[in-house]
């Protein structure tokens, strides 16, 4: 089997243009050819939401998506997040809540939560905790990390006041 | 083992059309396999269940994305309509909720997003949430093959576990369900180890349409997930009922035959035995909760 497809992708905001076998998930992709390895690789399965990135704005395990399939679509890695060296805001929270310990499913809590506030800035409880369902954290057990998304919300909303 | 849990190799295009992924398919059915959410066939390919030489896109056949309304009262909805789009489009929420309330048990965001009604049927697993309540509404589906197309009963589209009535160049194109009575309504309800995440233990799903004194029962459908090697309808359970009142002594006989119709197989997940009760429990949660739908929505006038 020959096939090397060339493709293209936008990665926050950068369109990268390479050729790959078609087998490639968005994943390996993004972390072995484009060297963005703040997604994390881990079950495969999409059982533990490590892999999250999202796809115009909407979260998806690309342990499970081909990257030929992700093309034409804009493509938020957790890289993407911060702008110019400043930490978004959800990002800021996790860290003052302890809600990173070991971080490995952090960008995927973190991608998760964003794309969570985009379409409902002022989640409850209930809502944050649906919008992580598909997320595994063997460390930090949930709550700091529901309360950073909260706090995080609230931030941002005052932040949006003031602007 | 990380090389290994890489895809096998597999050639692929990106369809546009049901015309082009039909033409695909004739050419080589046995080593073709079309790709939609991806959320089962990419895990059996990385477990190497199966090792497809070509996979053919969906996602860009946007011909198989829709939910309308039909002129009889009914609703039609394409192969790629998505579990999300169930869970949220005001039409089915509105009209058949047991599907809504279907598509908000499976998965996490992530995985609603992207896996699709069409995959769900296609893949033929008797643990698939959708079979079962799509039986209970009458779904019918529609088949487009190099010869035509088709409709089947989605109740006679499982022949045997793991299989679909689908001819290799057959492709699922949409789904039919037929109006619903105002008298009308459903529930489906399962059971799982991890909330959302697992797969389905058991399920049942339980439709029912009140006569006119809004008191007795005219029709009632059962269907169940992983009770049987294939979705299954238990009919004697749902013929129980008809004509009755909904009583603690009818449900439980209800429930009861629903147990000597199911086919539920030990498995390292869960025990026939344990299965068994469980069918006999969720049964009766289902079509308690399906008849008290039928009575809010009669008084309050929602549909
Ligand atoms: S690595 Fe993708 S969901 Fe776990
Ligand atoms: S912080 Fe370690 S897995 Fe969540």
């Amino acid at each position: 089997m020959k096939q090397l497809l060339p493709i293209s992708l936008n990665v926050n905001g950068d369109s990268y243009d390479i050729a790959i076998p078609p087998w490639r998930t968005l994943l390996e992709v993004l972390r072995e050819n484009l060297g963005l390895t703040g997604t994390k690789k881990s079950c495969l399965e999409g059982q533990c939401g490590a892999c999250t990135v999202l796809l115009d704005g909407k979260p998806v395990n690309s342990c499970l998506l081909l990257a030929v399939e992700a093309q034409g679509k804009e493509i938020t890695t957790i890289e993407g997040l911060a702008r110019d060296g400043v930490l978004h805001p959800l990002q800021k929270a996790f860290v003052e809540h302890g809600a990173i310990q070991c971080g490995f499913c952090s960008p995927g809590m973190a991608l998760a939560a964003k794309a969570l506030l985009d379409r409902n800035p002022n989640p409850s409880e209930d809502e944050v905790r649906h919008a992580i369902v598909g997320h595994l954290c063997r460390c930090t057990g949930y709550f700091q990390i529901i309360e950073a998304i909260r706090d995080a919300a609230a931030e941002m909303a005052r932040k949006d006041v003031q602007a | 083992m990380t090389y290994l849990r890489r895809l096998p190799k597999f050639e692929y295009v990106g369809a546009r059309s049901v015309r082009e992924v039909s033409d695909l398919l004739a050419r080589r059915p046995d080593e073709t396999r079309l790709l939609a959410g991806g959320t089962d066939l990419i895990l059996q390919m990385r477990r190497r269940e199966v090792a497809p030489r070509y996979l053919v896109g969906l996602k860009g056949v946007s011909e198989l994305a829709f939910v309308r309304q039909q002129e009889d009262g009914g609703m039609t909805m394409g192969a790629l309509t998505t579990f999300q789009d169930i869970e949220t489009s005001p039409l089915i929420r509105e009209k058949y909720g047991i599907l809504s309330q279907t598509a908000s048990q499976i998965g996490g965001v992530e995985i609603r997003g992207v896996a699709t009604i069409g995959g769900n049927l296609m893949g033929a697993q008797p643990c698939s949430d959708f079979p079962a309540p799509l039986i209970t509404l009458g779904a019918k589906v529609k088949l487009v093959g190099k010869d035509g197309e088709r409709l089947v009963a989605l109740e006679d589209f499982f022949p045997e576990y793991g299989r679909t009535v689908a001819a290799p160049d057959e492709i699922l194109t949409e789904i039919l369900l037929p109006a619903t009575s105002k008298l009308s309504g459903g529930c489906y309800l399962k059971f799982h180890d991890r909330h959302a995440m697992d797969m389905t233990i058991t399920g049942a799903a339980a439709f029912v349409t009140l006569n006119d004194d809004r008191q007795t029962c005219s029709e009632l459908k059962i269907a169940l997930s992983s009770s049987a090697p294939v979705p299954k309808r238990v009919k004697k359970a749902g013929a129980f009922l008809q004509g009755k009142k909904l009583t603690e002594d009818a449900l439980e006989e209800t429930a009861a035959l629903a147990c000597q119709e199911a086919e539920p197989r030990s498995s390292w997940r869960a025990r026939r035995e344990f299965r068994l009760e469980l069918i006999r429990g969720l049964t009766k949660r289902a079509v308690r909760q399906a008849w008290e739908e039928v009575m809010a929505t009669a008084n309050g006038g929602r549909k």
